[in-house]
């Protein structure tokens, strides 16, 4: 088993039926954005990256409210993101991803169009350097 | 001269109830050196007594009283026929008066050099004579007080950084958090927070009340999500954002303020305060859907309650903790002290919380939370009952209208549930009391004491 398919077991705890349903392709999306970064630290911002996208999207912000045990389920992606950032990406990087997610849900709250989550993610990945 | 009350709840008709701890925690609080302490039963059917603690001859006191003034001998004040003006629940307790005219509703007791002056076998008692009901007794202390025993906190530092941070938000997420922020709440999280932040050579207030109030928005985002999850209509007296605004936009604001908050604590550049609260959030997010899947068996069991608790309520206190002491740059072994004190007071104060909806006195609908179907360890001790376990089940096993509700109510309090969960909750504070023991919080340890007591005394 490699450490990278160890790290995201590790990480899915709960969260096992999302990464059928979305969440692997997210993180192999995102792992090309992470190049930059450790060779260690890249799975697991890779899939911070993935579960916040993901958290964000069962949430349904900015659409239809998700029903109560999605929004939950998209509250621990959020969290749990959010909790891998902090043990692993620069400052910097977690600002940006923090930040990123304050534009989302502001736009979310006034009913206005917000820009592609994904491409604010990348962004924030890219933040350090 | 500084002045208290000291609550309690009774279980019995007739009880002694021992306040010596809580009478020294007091002591400890306010910094009193050597002087005394003036105790007033507010009550003329609660004594105060000083003897010993010895179960055996606490029964013969309880003998000498009914011997001396036996219930149902015919008193003339239980005689509501010849009386005037009688409230409509007046209960028939001639006995009971008549037995604390035998007692003191006074006591002055001398502290030296810190320490509450009683001999090897004296306790302090407040004597219910007609219980069980909540009880208040006035406590004044006067003499030399230590001179800095308790650190300023500054409140409104929190305060004027919440409103700081939400003035420069966009209005459609701050206007709803501004909302339920200043509706109030007990700020217990962000407390812990200053408090703690006190106890480390890098003491700042400024960057104590900037964490304290992340810390507050974080857990307000947490309560916003949670409102929608669980139907609430109500919080702190006013309309959820859920209610009052639809869930999509609870949804934003939750998330919002989640990603603001991480964000402050994040540039406060303290690696482990970040980790510390970062971990505390997932615990609280996987802790919740465990409290909704349990909800499927209703009411639960004492160990799945504890372990939803751990982590939906606990692990934000222990963050609290933890991230002030960090932040001060206390030794690793007070961060732990304080970490596991946060925990045991965090779910010390859920079992207190879970006390309220049995309370008539709370201010708060009863039963609500037997209603929203919300996990209550009060419900699980009932249902588990031998006598009054069969109904309570039943009864939650239905739909649950207000006379299922009501009815749900009363087998609770005519159980012992209530005044287990209330023990239950004393023991875990004293043991978070413990925990501070072997470490030097410089003065801090009466203030967080005081503060733990009064957390979970706030409903007894």
């Amino acid at each position: 088993m490699s450490a990278a398919v160890q790290v995201i077991d590790g990480e899915l705890d709960r969260l096992e039926g999302l990464w059928s349903d979305g969440l692997s392709d997210s993180y192999r999306v995102y792992l090309e954005s992470v190049g930059g970064f450790e060779p260690d630290v890249q799975p697991r911002l890779a899939l911070a990256a993935a579960l916040i996208e993901v958290g964000v999207r069962l949430q349904g912000l900015g659409g239809g409210a998700a029903a109560p045990t999605t929004l939950l389920m998209g509250d621990l992606c959020l969290a749990r993101g959010s909790r891998l950032l902090a043990d692993h990406a620069p400052l910097a990087v977690q600002v940006a991803f923090a930040r990123a997610i304050e534009v989302v849900a502001a736009a979310a709250a006034a009913h206005q169009p917000a820009p592609a989550t994904r491409q604010l993610l990348q962004q924030s990945l890219g933040a350090a350097n | 001269m500084s002045h208290r009350r000291l609550e309690f709840a009774s279980a019995h008709p007739t009880e002694f109830v021992d306040i010596t701890e809580r009478v020294r925690d007091e002591i400890r609080g306010c910094g009193l050196r050597n002087g005394r302490v003036y105790l007033q039963s507010l009550h003329t059917t609660v004594g105060i007594a000083v003897n010993e603690n010895e179960p055996l001859l606490l029964r013969d006191f309880e003998g000498l009283l009914e011997r001396l003034a036996p219930a149902g001998a015919g008193y003339e004040h239980d005689d509501f026929a010849r009386r005037f003006d009688i409230p409509l629940d007046e209960p028939v307790n001639g006995h009971a008066h008549c037995r604390q005219l035998l007692l003191s509703a006074f006591a002055t007791l001398m502290v030296e050099d810190g320490e509450l002056v009683l001999g090897r076998w004296q306790s302090v008692f407040a004597v219910e004579l007609d219980g069980p009901r909540e009880r208040h007794l006035a406590m004044q202390v006067e003499g030399e007080f230590a001179a800095s025993h308790v650190p300023a906190i500054p409140e409104s530092l929190v305060e004027l950084e919440l409103a700081r941070q939400l003035m420069v938000d966009p209005e459609p997420v701050a206007a709803p958090m501004r909302r339920l922020v200043e509706a109030g709440g007990k700020r217990l999280r962000p407390k812990l927070v200053q408090l703690t932040a006190g106890v480390g050579p890098r003491s700042e207030p400024l960057r104590a009340a900037e964490l304290a109030a992340a810390v507050e928005l974080l857990h307000n985002a947490t309560l916003i999500h949670d409102d929608y999850v669980d139907e609430s209509t109500h919080r702190r007296g006013r309309p959820t954002v859920a209610a009052a605004e639809g869930p999509e936009r609870a949804i934003a604001v939750g998330d919002y303020y989640f990603a603001k908050a991480t964000r402050l604590i994040a540039e406060m550049g303290h690696p482990g305060v970040t980790s510390a609260v970062a971990e505390a959030l997932e615990a609280v997010c996987a802790s919740q859907i465990d409290d909704v899947a349990l909800r499927g068996a209703y009411p639960g069991d004492r160990e799945s309650y504890m372990r939803v608790v751990r982590g939906k309520t606990a692990s934000l206190f222990a963050a609290a903790c933890a991230s002030g002491a960090m932040l001060s740059e206390a030794p690793p072994e007070v961060v732990r002290a304080l970490r596991r004190f946060g925990e045991l007071l965090g779910t010390a104060f859920q079992m207190a919380d879970d006390l309220v909806d049995f309370s008539p006195s709370s201010g708060k609908p009863v039963g609500l939370d037997i209603r929203q179907r919300v996990l209550s360890l009060p419900l699980i001790y009932a249902a588990e009952d031998r006598v009054v376990g069969p109904e309570v089940r039943a009864l939650l096993a239905g739909s649950l209208g207000d006379a299922q509700v009501g009815r749900v109510a009363e087998l609770v309090t005519s159980s012992d549930a209530l005044p287990r969960v209330r023990a239950e909750a004393r023991e875990l504070v004293d043991e978070a009391v413990g925990e501070l023991e072997a470490v030097d919080l410089d003065g801090l340890r009466p203030t967080l004491v005081g503060l733990a007591r009064s957390a979970v005394d706030r409903i007894s």
